[in-house]
C-alpha cells in the first residue's frame, strides 16, 4: 500500500512537472484549433477585441450564478484556480498546471493535500492572495445558505487548514481518483473584499459582487452594461508579467444567432465562439474572417425512456439504432463538422474505447428483430402493431436547434421504412428538461456533455433516475457496480479498464442511440492572432491573444 | 371629482391584484422549472431541492401566494430574481430607463407622423394624397413588428449601412464624452423608435384624419375662415385644438400597445429594456421577476387607462357626475 502511495506521489509530481512544461509550450493534441499566424511573428501589446455572445454572463460569483458557457468564460478570465486544467486529454487525463499554487504534495496516506501558493499574486487592489482566501472560499462553497451548484465536489473534504500565508492543507475523508480535481474545483474568491456580505445574503447579491469585484486573473471588469456588454480590461497587477497582450476585451451580448452572424460579417464583432454549421460557408467566403473548427465535448443522440415499453427492451433499442441511418443524418445536418458517435467518451478523449464501431445501418435486421418480438403489420396500414397497439411514439427535441430539428424529421422518415410511426415535436428547452427528468416522454433528441472527470454516474447510475440526470432511466446493476468501482480507483489512469467496460455496456444496451459528436465552429476576424479555443473554453488562452498590425 | 378619482383608483388596484393573481397561478401551470437552466448542467435532485427551499418554491402554492402577496403589500418587497440573484426591483429599475427612452421616442415618432399625415390627408380628402396616405398607413399597421424590424435592419444597417442594427450604445461608448455618448444613443435609438413608432402610427393617422375632418366641417371653422385667417392657422390652431382632445385620450390608451410592441422591438434590436427582461425571465421560469415585470406593465397600462378616464372627465362633466 505504501509503495502505491509513493508511486502516486511521484505521479502527482510528474503531472505537475508536465504542467510546468505545458505552461510554456502547449502540446499538439489540441484538435485542429489555433488561428493563423500563431508563432510566426512576435506578439504586439494593445488593442480592443469585440467578442459576441448569445446570452449574458450571470455575474462574477460562480457560487451563486448558474453555470453557463458565457458566465464561466468571463469568470475564469477574472478569478483564478489553484491549478489550471490543460486541454491535453487525448492520451492521458488532463494535466493540471500551476496557477495560484506553484506546487502541491500528498501525505503518505493520500488523505491530506498541501498546496504551496505563489507569493507574488495580488488582487487588483494590491492585497496579496493568501491561504486565508483559499480557506474562506471553501467555507463559502460548503455553506448551506450559499447553496453552490457544485458543492458535491467538496463533500469529501473535511477541512481546509491555513499552515502559513502561502501554504494551505486540505483534508479528505478518503483516497479516491478525483481528489485533485475536487480540490481544484471552483475559483478562489477574494476574502477581504467579499466577506463583508454575510453568506445568508449571497443569493440576492449578484449586483453587490459585481460592484465589489477585485480580480487576480489576467483581466478585470471595467464596465458592465446589463443586456448590452461587459468590458474587460488588462489587469496591470496580473502575476505573469507582460500578459495579457490585449488592452480590452468587450463581451457584446447579442439577442440571436442571425444578428450575431450579421455583426461578425460586417466587422462589428471580431470573435464568435460558435456559429451554426449552416453558416460556415458564409464565414469562409469572407476574406476577413477565419473559421476554427475543433471537437467539442457535447454528444447528441436519441434518449429512449427505458421505463416505457417497448423501449425498455435493449433488443428493441438495438433494432431502433440499426433502423436509423446515422451516417446520412450526420452528413446531412453537420457535413464535415460532425462524425457518428459510439460512446459518451468522445473519440478525442484518452479513455475512449476505439474497439467500438458504429452499429450498422441495417433496416432489414431491425425489422427481423422487431418481428421476433411480435411487432408485425397485421392490419396492412404500414405501421407495425402488437396486441392491437401500433408502434408509434413522439420524438421530442428542443426548439431553435436546426441540426436537431432536421434530425427528427430524417428519423421520422427512416423509421417509417421499418413500420414505426414517429411524431416529431419541438418544445422549449426548459420544458424538455422537465419532461425528460420527470420521465414523461418516449424519446428525445438531446445533447449531453461529459466533463474531463469522465464520471457518468449522473447519467447512467440507477440512483440518478431519482436524484440526478439519468434521463434515459437506464438501470442495470452491472452498470451501477462498474460506475462505483471506477469512481473508487486511486487515480484516473486506473479507471480506464472500467471506463471501457462502461462504454461497452452502453454500446450493447443502447439507452441512447448516439447520433453524433460535432465540431464547434469558432469564427474570428483574421486580425486576431494566437486564438486557441479548447473543448472546455473558447477564451482559454485569451491572455495570449494579440492583434496583428494593419497591413494596408 | 375626488370621489370619482378615489373610485377609479380603488377599481384600478383591484384590477392589478386580479392580473397578478391570475399571472401567479398560470405561471405555475407552464411546464418547466427555474432550476433547469442550461444544457449539460447537472444539478442533483438534492441541490434542486435546496435551491427551491431557499427560494420558498417547495411550499404549497397557496402558501407561496400568500407569502408573496404579503411581502409585496406590506414591505414593497418583490422578492429575489432566481436567474439574476438580485432583488427583482433592482432588475426592473435597471431596465426601466431603456424602455422609457424607447417608448417616449416611439410616441414622438408616432404622433409626429400621425399629425403630419393625418392633417395632410384630411385637408386633401379623397385626393391621391389621401388615398396614398390611407393605403400606406394601413400597410405599416398590418406589418408584424419583428418583420418590420428585420427589414429596416437589412436596409439601413447592411444594404445601406448608416445606422447601427442593435444595442443602445456602441462598443466604445464608455470612452466617449457626455455629448458623444448622447449622439451615440440617438443613432442607436433611431431604428427601434422608428419601427415601434411607425407601426403604431397607422391607426393614429386615421384617427387624426377622421377627427380633423369632423371638426373642419363645423361652423366656427367656417367663421374663422370668413374672418380671413390663414389656412395654416385655421387648421393647426383652431381645428387641431379641438381635434386633439380625443388624441390625448388615445395616447393614454395606447400604452398597452406601446409596451407589447416594445417587447418584440427590444428583442429584435437587443435593446436592454423591460421587454427583453420579461422575455428572458419567462424562458428562465424566473417567477418573481416575471411577476414583477407583469406588475410594472400592468400598472403602467392601468395608469394609462386611469389617465384617459380622468382626462375624459375633465373635458366632459357628464362623465364625472355619473
Amino acid at each position: 500500500m505504501l509503495e502505491k502511495v509513493k508511486a502516486l506521489r511521484a505521479s502527482s509530481f510528474a503531472l505537475l512537472a508536465a504542467g510546468l512544461l505545458l505552461a510554456g509550450c502547449r502540446d499538439g493534441t489540441e484538435p485542429s484549433g489555433g488561428s493563423s499566424g500563431a508563432g510566426t511573428a512576435s506578439p504586439r501589446r494593445g488593442g480592443t477585441v469585440v467578442t459576441g455572445w448569445i446570452g449574458e454572463p450571470g455575474g462574477v460569483n460562480e457560487l451563486i450564478v448558474p453555470s453557463s458557457q458565457v458566465t464561466d468564460e468571463l469568470m475564469h478570465r477574472v478569478l483564478l484556480h489553484l491549478l489550471e486544467e490543460q486541454p491535453d486529454f487525448a492520451k492521458h487525463p488532463p494535466t493540471l498546471a500551476p496557477q495560484l499554487a506553484k506546487s502541491f504534495e500528498w501525505s503518505a496516506d493520500h488523505k491530506t493535500l498541501t498546496f504551496h501558493l505563489r507569493d507574488d499574486v495580488v488582487w487588483s487592489d494590491g492585497v496579496p492572495v493568501t491561504a486565508e482566501d483559499v480557506r474562506w472560499t471553501w467555507q463559502a462553497q460548503v455553506d448551506p445558505a450559499v447553496a453552490w451548484d457544485s458543492v458535491d465536489h467538496k463533500r469529501r473534504i473535511t477541512d481546509v487548514e491555513v499552515v502559513d500565508p502561502h501554504t494551505v492543507r486540505m483534508h479528505f475523508t478518503q483516497m479516491y481518483a478525483k481528489q485533485l480535481l475536487d480540490a481544484n474545483e471552483g475559483v478562489i474568491l477574494p476574502k477581504h473584499a467579499w466577506e463583508k456580505l454575510p453568506f445568508a445574503k449571497w443569493r440576492q447579491g449578484a449586483e453587490w459582487f459585481k460592484a465589489h469585484l477585485v480580480a487576480d486573473g489576467p483581466f478585470t471588469i471595467a464596465s458592465w452594461q446589463p443586456g448590452q456588454q461587459i468590458v474587460m480590461q488588462r489587469n496591470d497587477r496580473y502575476y505573469q508579467k507582460g500578459l495579457p497582450y490585449l488592452d480590452r476585451v468587450v463581451m457584446r451580448v447579442v439577442a440571436d444567432q442571425a444578428s450575431l452572424l450579421a455583426q461578425l460579417l460586417n466587422g462589428e464583432v471580431d470573435f464568435v465562439p460558435q456559429i451554426a454549421p449552416g453558416d460556415a460557408r458564409q464565414v469562409q467566403a469572407n476574406p476577413r474572417l477565419e473559421l476554427i473548427p475543433y471537437w467539442f465535448n457535447l454528444y447528441v443522440g436519441v434518449a429512449w425512456n427505458c421505463d416505457h415499453p417497448p423501449f425498455s427492451d435493449p433488443e428493441v433499442r438495438q433494432a431502433l439504432t440499426m433502423a436509423i441511418d446515422r451516417q446520412t443524418i450526420v452528413d446531412t445536418v453537420l457535413g464535415p463538422y460532425g462524425r457518428t458517435a459510439t460512446s459518451p467518451i468522445l473519440t478525442s478523449v484518452w479513455a475512449h474505447d476505439p474497439s467500438l464501431k458504429p452499429w450498422p445501418y441495417d433496416p432489414a435486421k431491425a425489422r427481423a428483430i422487431l418481428a421476433a418480438k411480435g411487432w408485425r403489420d397485421t392490419d396492412g396500414d404500414g405501421v407495425l402493431d402488437r396486441g392491437g397497439k401500433p408502434f408509434a411514439f413522439e420524438l421530442l427535441t428542443n426548439a431553435g436547434n436546426k441540426p436537431r430539428a432536421d434530425a427528427t424529421v430524417m428519423i421520422q422518415d427512416q423509421l417509417k421504412k421499418v413500420g414505426i410511426r414517429v411524431e416529431p415535436r419541438q418544445v422549449e428547452f426548459n420544458t424538455l428538461v422537465s419532461q425528460t427528468l420527470a420521465g414523461t416522454y418516449d424519446a428525445a433528441i438531446s445533447g449531453q456533455s461529459l466533463d474531463t472527470s469522465l464520471d457518468m454516474t449522473e447519467n447512467y447510475h440507477s440512483r440518478s433516475i431519482a436524484e440526478g440526470s439519468n434521463w434515459t432511466r437506464y438501470h442495470n446493476p452491472e452498470m451501477d457496480r462498474l460506475l462505483e468501482t471506477a469512481a473508487g480507483q486511486p487515480d484516473m489512469p486506473s479507471e480506464k479498464p472500467y471506463l471501457e467496460k462502461i462504454q461497452q455496456l452502453l454500446y450493447r444496451d443502447q439507452p441512447m442511440t448516439l447520433l453524433w459528436e460535432s465540431k464547434r465552429l469558432t469564427a474570428i476576424n483574421k486580425r486576431l492572432r494566437n486564438v486557441k479555443p479548447t473543448m472546455q473554453s473558447s477564451l482559454f488562452n485569451l491572455k495570449e491573444w494579440w492583434i496583428a498590425p494593419e497591413t494596408h | 371629482m375626488i370621489r370619482f378619482l378615489l373610485r377609479r383608483f380603488a377599481a384600478s388596484l383591484l384590477l392589478l391584484l386580479l392580473v397578478l393573481t391570475v399571472t401567479f397561478f398560470i405561471l405555475r401551470l407552464i411546464p418547466g422549472d427555474p432550476t433547469h437552466l442550461f444544457e449539460g448542467q447537472h444539478l442533483t435532485l438534492a441541490q434542486q431541492q435546496r435551491l427551491k427551499q431557499l427560494y420558498g418554491l417547495d411550499r404549497p402554492l397557496p402558501e407561496q401566494y400568500a407569502a408573496w402577496l404579503a411581502a409585496v403589500a406590506l414591505r414593497g418587497d418583490w422578492g429575489t430574481s432566481l436567474s439574476q440573484q438580485r432583488p427583482v426591483s433592482s432588475a426592473l429599475l435597471d431596465a426601466l430607463p431603456a424602455t422609457a427612452i424607447l417608448a417616449s421616442a416611439a410616441v414622438a415618432v408616432e404622433y409626429a407622423a400621425a399629425l403630419l399625415l393625418g392633417v395632410a390627408a384630411a385637408r386633401r380628402r379623397r385626393s391621391g394624397v389621401d388615398h396614398a396616405i390611407r393605403v400606406g398607413t394601413l400597410l405599416l399597421y398590418s406589418q408584424p413588428t419583428f418583420w418590420l424590424g428585420l427589414m429596416v435592419i437589412l436596409l439601413f444597417s447592411y444594404v445601406w449601412p448608416v445606422l447601427p442594427a442593435s444595442h443602445m450604445h456602441s462598443v466604445d461608448a464608455d470612452l466617449m464624452g457626455p455629448a458623444g455618448r448622447f449622439l451615440d444613443l440617438l443613432r442607436h435609438l433611431t431604428l427601434p423608435a422608428l419601427v415601434l413608432g411607425l407601426s403604431n402610427a397607422g391607426g393614429t393617422t386615421r384617427f387624426v384624419r377622421a377627427s380633423l375632418i369632423e371638426v373642419m366641417s363645423q361652423d366656427y371653422i367656417r367663421a374663422a375662415r370668413a374672418k380671413g385667417l390663414s389656412e395654416l392657422r385655421v387648421v393647426w390652431v383652431h381645428g387641431m385644438r379641438n381635434a386633439a382632445v380625443p388624441l390625448i385620450q388615445l395616447l393614454a390608451l395606447s400604452l398597452p400597445a406601446l409596451l407589447s410592441g416594445a417587447l418584440i422591438t427590444e428583442v429584435v434590436f437587443s435593446w436592454p429594456g423591460l421587454g427583453q427582461l420579461t422575455f428572458n425571465s419567462i424562458l428562465a421560469r424566473d417567477y418573481p421577476l416575471i411577476l414583477g415585470a407583469t406588475a410594472l406593465s400592468a400598472t403602467l397600462v392601468i395608469l394609462g387607462n386611469l389617465l384617459a378616464d380622468v382626462l375624459h372627465a375633465v373635458v366632459d362633466p357628464r362623465v364625472r357626475d355619473a
